[in-house]
């Protein structure tokens, strides 16, 4: 599972009004070389929930350098945009869990793949 | 861009395509020798404008034709015909002046309209490119091959591009203008002896179907025109190895004849291992949703990822997830995605579509083929959560957002059922009662309808969740789903509808509500 990814997830179980985001246990993280693609990533930029993706790099110990705000005029700073590039894009939870900050419930992430499926009881 | 891609795909039958290009331009010069005068020639463009402008007939054969894959056909026709031919080479050694004369004008004719049907295909594909039309009618053919019925909204430069690189060498043989024909005409007169300088090796597959199928046998018409072709040019019939392949088809509306120029379907892809859907299918889904760059696109049903990697190949600058339930699937995704080496872009997902984990009016387009039931081995019974599935999708759409489903006809029609067309304006009533999926309204016209508004009945309590624009107090939803269009898609043994809806801005329904 990538950041990008994990920016978009919520937590869905009844009764939850705060489920976003969730929290992230990683037991096997890797991370990848992906070609740099500055359109695509100044594109998905305004799209994201800073501060989550912020607060789930710093949970896996790859947050490096990442600004806690989003950056003026980043279209053009290609430095940034290698940063962000490689938090949204690079990083990746192959093993662990995502957990909902509300209900604590914990959904289990396996070859990349997070299961988000929920029990009849909690639909 | 997308052609180039198809181009590349092609590169491997491009011999095909050289092979049949002398052979269509001897045919052409042959054609113009035997009308032999301006008049003829003239003649000949007339009934080729004629042949251009009758309407929805030649669509469904250039649809055809663009399927190319009718060598599945094929294959039945040649077994029975192999014994067949060789009693008629026996056979062709005879001729009569008449019979030959007789022939000639028949098979110039059938000649002519091959020519024309490969020529009308290329204009006609310019000529429909304007928007997508919906088909009622048209009669369903039952193909053994699948075959797509592309009626998805192309660009004319698309189409153009069609004609520049599909068709190659071919394309300047075929193109019809005036001054072609003089100059073909008059190269012909010059040098006769190109006529019969080339000789082709053909085979024909023909396949006959409706009613007309119980008077005449395939192979008898194989039989009929292997022959008129073999003394009219020349050509050998060739059952092994053809240079040139000719496929027939004959129903009860018409008679089609055509030239594949490829060998391998127009949906072969070389980057998705395990097929799913039709890739021509899913790439006219994912060309509807009209994706730009930084766009968020998710598949609630992904299966083996097919529409995604279609989509993803196509725009490079959007992020696409797929979410499916079954592990199985969602693994077979996994390894598409991976050999067409588009990890980065497309993410994976289990989940179930009735309760995505998805905050609302977060995703910019939802594009989706829905399981069509029992027969394609869906779990759940889709009519029964067809309401919710819809809810859902609607909800994580964000207003102006973009869903392209993919239907049965009749999970097509319970969906329109759903979506029952509603007065829109402040006299819309509240107070209805909610039947289970049905309201005393008019029931919404057949054909696509733009600009009006839609309800979906369900019998669900809206969730907290959906706060945006929705009030538990009342016992059904507002839809701000707005349909476009629809379009008729052939799937091989049965048909499909891609429906198209814009998601509206909802605030509006809430001020009206109060």
């Amino acid at each position: 599972m990538k950041l990008l990814t994990h920016n978009m997830l919520t937590s869905h179980v009844k009764g939850v009004t705060k489920g976003y985001p969730l929290l992230i246990k990683a037991t096997e993280v890797k991370v990848n070389e992906v070609e740099f693609n500055p359109q695509f990533v100044s594109r998905m930029i305004p799209k994201l929930e800073w501060g989550a993706l912020v607060q789930a790099a710093e949970e896996l110990g790859h947050r490096q350098d990442l600004p806690g705000e989003l950056v003026q005029d980043y279209e053009k700073n290609e430095d940034f945009l290698k940063k962000v590039h490689r938090v949204l894009l690079e990083v990746e939870v192959i093993e662990g869990c995502l957990q909902c900050p509300e209900s604590g419930r914990e959904f289990p992430i396996s070859k990349g793949i997070p299961n988000m499926l929920l029990n009849e009881d909690e639909v | 861009m997308t052609w180039s891609r198809l181009q590349g795909e092609l590169t491997g039958s491009k011999n095909t395509i050289k092979t049949s290009s002398p052979a269509l331009g001897v045919t052409r010069k042959r054609e113009d020798a035997m009308r032999g005068s301006d008049e003829q020639s003239r003649e000949g463009e007339k009934s080729l404008v004629e042949f251009r402008s009758t309407g929805g007939e030649r669509k469904e054969e250039i649809d055809k034709q663009r399927s190319g894959g009718q060598n599945g056909v094929s294959t039945m026709a040649q077994k029975r015909k192999r014994d067949e031919e060789e009693k008629e080479r026996k056979v062709a050694a005879w001729d009569t002046g008449i019979e030959k004369t007789v022939e000639k004008g028949k098979a110039c004719e059938e000649e002519r309209t091959r020519e024309e049907e490969a020529e009308g295909m290329l204009e006609e594909f310019i000529d429909c490119t304007h928007g997508a039309y919906v088909n009622g009618g048209g009669p369903v053919c039952d193909h053994t091959a699948s075959r797509l019925e592309h009626r998805g909204a192309s660009s004319s430069r698309k189409m153009d591009d069609i004609v520049k690189d599909f068709t190659e060498e071919s394309q300047e043989n075929v193109k019809t203008t005036g001054e072609k024909n003089q100059t073909l005409l008059t190269t012909c007169e010059d040098k006769p002896e190109l006529l019969s300088c080339i000789p082709v090796s053909f085979r024909i597959s023909c396949k006959c179907s409706g009613s007309l199928s119980r008077c005449l046998g395939a192979q008898e018409v194989s039989r009929v025109i292997g022959a008129g072709l073999s003394r009219l040019l020349g050509w050998k019939a060739d059952l092994k190895n053809p240079q040139l392949e000719i496929n027939v088809h004959l129903s009860d509306d018409y008679c089609l004849l055509g030239i594949p120029l490829t060998r391998l379907p127009l949906a072969n892809r070389s980057y998705i291992k395990i097929t799913g859907l039709r890739s021509t299918t899913a790439w006219a889904m994912a060309s509807l949703a009209h994706i730009q760059p930084g766009f968020r696109v998710v598949d609630p049903m992904c299966g083996v990822g097919t529409i995604l990697i279609e989509a993803a190949q196509e725009h490079k600058d959007a992020c696409f997830l797929g979410v499916d339930i079954d592990e199985a699937q969602l693994q077979k995704a996994s390894e598409n995605i991976a050999f067409a080496e588009l990890e980065n872009r497309i993410n994976l997902l289990k989940a179930s579509s009735l309760v995505l984990p998805v905050p609302s009016a977060t995703v910019d387009a939802v594009i989706c083929d829905l399981p069509f039931g029992r027969k394609f081995g869906s779990r759940i019974d889709m009519a029964a959560n067809l309401p919710l599935v819809l809810t859902e999708m609607e909800r994580v759409l964000r207003p102006g957002g973009i869903l392209v489903l993919l239907l049965s006809p009749q999970l097509s029609c319970l969906l329109k059922k759903l979506l029952i067309q509603y007065d829109t304006g402040p006299t819309s009533n509240p107070e209805t009662k909610p039947q289970t999926g049905m309201q005393n309204c008019p029931s919404s016209s057949r054909s696509p309808s733009k600009k009006q508004t839609f309800q979906i009945h369900s019998g669900v309590k809206s969730s907290p969740s959906q706060e945006t624009k929705l009030q538990h107090s009342l016992p059904f939803t507002v839809s701000s789903l707005k349909h476009q269009a629809t379009f008729r898609v052939s799937l091989g043994a049965i048909d499909g509808l891609i429906h198209k809806y814009v998601k509206t801005d909802c605030c509006v329904f809430r001020d009206v509500m109060f």
